[in-house]
């Protein structure tokens, strides 16, 4: 093998290639993981595969793994130091989209918390 | 064919809104026909209202905004002159129905027509120019960020005319803003011109995020950034991830209303308490977006007049962006007694105290910055000084506010309307006013007059705080907020005073006008020769005044933290300017239509969707999707300004430089 074609594969997912061979070849790469995620989801959600209640956090586990390789493979995502910006406006993004979420989820769980509990659990009548 | 517009939309039974109506349009009328009178109407439309240009474009943002603070502060007088008069056995002059949508119009106007622009405003006009580049990242987008706004505002105006404004209040809360309880157009006025000025800003923010990042002069590393650039970086950021959370809200909202939703009616399982939570989702931060540009332009002012560098320039830094984040994690102390219980309220509580830590932090620096300076007691410092002594009695009402204990008591009484005054006209007009003294030379080529312009801060500063303080009485003593009339006759000393304070803030909008038109008769002995009248510190001065469409000939090299200081320095004491450079043409994005034609259709469109003209609301919408698509097709975005023009304007710079430079070691 020689030093250029080292080069040409040695390419983070994201960063641009100075070929466009190899630059199909990540995007078809891309796509591929895209669509097996989005498959195994499918499965996952119609299958006995996994525990039943667990299945939701599966789903979840695998949108977050797809969000990742659409950032990686299409966005361009990467660790490299020109990349500094993009990530840090997407851990600033995530942060955002994390405070917001939780922070109404939260709240909208807790509104009934000055509100005279379930008239059926003070009845003591009925707690035989 | 018309959907519920008739003729029953004109107010002809109301006298006031009647005759303000006619008043305006013959206004306009009148001064539309003066501008075509003299001929000014192709410079209008070449050099404002098709110019990418940041400059022209933040002056237009500018003058926007003035405009809307006037209609704004038309409503607050007439609230304050309400209040004062409907005391005891008498009614006023404004029935519930008019007082509820003169509330509502100038919450809204004030704060999405005035403040907002206010602030982009100087945004577009500093930041490129502290920047020591040539334009903002999108030129064109600009221009039709721009447009989208005034368009917004132009639909908030229009309800006057045509039907009536919300009277929901600044935010339209459900169940009121509902179908089944607000079935006027009022509240579709509301929502559509917020949607369309909101695209207009994230837009916006887009461009400035993308700018500050990208595109600085060589040497310019982001801690030799102006702070004013910085709090513009947090404002953008803060801008970008809180106001898709309005659009949702409101487009929510909106489906509810048009379409028969249930997201947040009483039936149907909708649940009017998460437009609360999503609504000071995108408020909280939007105090911040106000704010944080204004504690920037105080930066810039207090290192200016106080011939000192900025005091803690890293921990200014740091407060900014902590600020940007923490912004996010209060903002449930709007809505304390909505009833998410003890913990919750704890938790926002804190944070909400917390995020008074940074801001004092700013307060200490610019003491520091002012303490053994040589201070200019100039109009700018005036406000300075009087925003300090005004925003940290608004910061300890706000701290209080943030104890949810004390919150229940006093919660949407006019303690809060004085506590969110306070910090808004302390912090973010008086930060303007100053801004707008500061800068108007830069954009115009002579400054205002001095005399007059404390006489304006003085009216600000005595109105502020005879019209606010009785409110934080009133506001203990139980009284609640948006009442049309007062029954206890013991209140009226204060209601009184509060009314007198109200026509000082007048007299200084009066004579603000009276400033810039006295301004622009002596202008020619107030000329900005040099380019930089207040021997300023950073890159805007050191272009003239004016500047050119390319701000810079060439793009200035930045060696340490305040860029023009040190270059001004390194002048004066080797008594010459740094070398002649080799100039080049320049490449500058060309004007385009694009931004006001868009904003016509979007105007065309929103008025129909609030008024039901379905076939126009798709003519509309097809005419701004075809002129997007036409400016898609072009091919030229730019054209070259030739080097012997660059060269021609940048050695009159230099000459206008070395005479300054000779009559400076003159004189020492």
């Amino acid at each position: 093998m020689t030093e250029n074609e080292d080069n040409l594969l040695d390419v983070a997912p994201g960063a641009p290639h100075n070929n466009i061979l190899s630059e199909s070849v990540a995007y078809i790469i891309g796509l591929a993981l895209a669509l097996i995620l989005t498959g195994v989801s499918f499965w996952v959600a119609s299958t006995g595969v996994l525990w039943g209640p667990g299945i939701a956090t599966g789903l979840v586990v695998l949108a977050i793994a797809q969000i990742g390789i659409h950032l990686v493979f299409f966005l361009h995502i990467t660790s490299g130091p020109d990349n500094t910006n993009n990530v840090l406006a997407l851990a600033f993004g995530v942060l955002i989209v994390f405070l917001v979420m939780i922070g109404t989820i939260w709240i909208m769980a807790h509104m009934n918390a000055n509100m005279m509990p379930d008239p059926a659990l003070t009845n003591l009548q009925m707690q035989h | 064919m018309f959907g519920r517009l008739t003729w029953d939309a004109i107010p002809f039974h109301e006298p006031i809104p009647l005759i303000t109506s006619l008043v305006v349009l013959i206004a306009v009328g009148a001064i539309g026909f003066w501008v075509w009178r003299k001929g000014w109407w192709p410079y209008l439309w070449n050099e404002y209202i098709t110019s990418t240009d940041h400059k022209r474009i933040g002056v237009m943002y500018i003058v926007l905004a003035l405009l809307m603070l006037v209609r704004g502060f038309a409503d607050a007088i007439m609230m304050r002159a309400q209040q004062s008069l409907a005391i005891g056995a008498s009614q006023g002059y404004l029935p519930p129905e008019h007082y509820n949508q003169i509330f509502s119009a100038h919450g809204t106007i004030m704060i999405f027509f005035v403040a907002m622009p206010f602030v982009i405003g100087f945004m577009n006009f500093v930041v490129p120019l502290q920047l020591g580049v040539r334009d903002v990242a999108f030129p064109t987008m600009n221009n039709v960020s721009f447009w989208l706004n005034a368009s917004g505002a132009l639909l908030v105006n229009l309800s006057l005319f045509l039907g009536e404004f919300a009277r929901t209040g600044w935010l339209a809360f459900p169940p009121l803003s509902e179908k089944a309880f607000s079935p006027g157009v009022g509240v579709d006025y509301y929502l559509v011109a917020l949607q369309i000025s909101g695209v207009g800003t994230v837009l916006t923010a887009v461009n400035f995020v993308t700018t500050i990042l990208k595109i600085r002069a060589p040497g310019m590393s982001y801690l030799r950034m102006p702070v004013f650039c910085w709090t513009a970086l947090a404002s953008n950021l803060i801008m970008l991830a809180a106001f898709p959370v309005l659009t949702v809200a409101l487009a929510q909202l909106m489906l509810d209303r048009y379409l028969g939703f249930h997201f947040f009616t009483n039936d149907g399982g909708g649940n009017s308490m998460l437009y609360m939570n999503l609504i000071w989702v995108w408020g909280h931060p939007e105090v911040y977006i106000l704010v944080l540009p204004a504690f920037g332009i105080y930066s810039e002012v207090a290192a200016t007049f106080s011939g000192k560098p900025l005091f803690g320039y890293r921990s200014m830094v740091f407060a900014t962006m902590v600020i940007c984040i923490v912004s996010y994690c209060v903002w449930l102390h709007h809505f304390f007694t909505m009833g998410a219980g003890a913990d919750i309220n704890a938790v926002f509580g804190i944070a909400s105290m917390i995020i008074g830590i940074p801001t004092g932090v700013k307060i200490y620096n610019w003491l520091f910055t002012m303490y053994g300076g040589r201070v200019r007691f100039t109009v700018p410092i005036y406000y300075l000084i009087g925003f300090m002594l005004t925003f940290v009695i608004g910061g300890l009402t706000g701290v209080l506010l943030a104890i949810p204990p004390v919150d229940f008591i006093v919660h949407n009484s006019l303690f809060l309307v004085a506590h969110f005054h306070q910090v808004i006209i302390g912090g973010v007009v008086f930060a303007l006013m100053a801004g707008y003294t500061y800068w108007f030379p830069k954009a115009f080529g002579f400054t205002l007059d001095e005399r007059l312009g404390k006489a304006v801060f003085w009216c600000w500063f005595i109105g502020f705080h005879l019209a606010f303080m009785p409110l934080y009485v009133l506001g203990f003593w139980g009284g609640t907020r948006r009442m049309q009339h007062i029954s206890d006759p013991s209140w009226a000393p204060w209601l009184h005073v509060a009314f007198l304070g109200a026509v000082i803030i007048g007299i200084g909008i009066v004579l603000t006008v009276v400033q810039l038109l006295y301004s622009i008769k002596t202008r020619d002995q107030r000329r900005d020769v040099t380019g930089d009248p207040w021997d300023g510190r950073t890159l805007e001065w050191l272009t003239l005044s004016p500047p050119p469409h390319y701000n810079f000939a060439v793009l200035p090299d930045v060696h340490g933290e305040e860029a023009y200081w040190t270059r001004k320095q390194t002048a004066i004491k080797e008594e010459r300017l740094i070398d002649e450079p080799n100039y080049q043409p320049i490449e500058m994005p060309i004007n385009t239509p694009t931004g006001v034609i868009v904003a016509f259709f979007a105007s065309v469109c929103g008025f129909a969707i609030i008024w039901y003209i379905w076939w126009l609301a798709i003519l509309g919408l097809i005419g701004a999707f075809a002129i997007f698509v036409w400016y898609a097709w072009q091919d030229e975005h730019e054209h070259i300004i030739p080097v012997d023009e660059v060269r021609k304007n940048a050695r009159e710079r230099r000459r206008i430089r070395m005479e300054h430079l000779h009559t400076i070691s003159q004189s020492t």
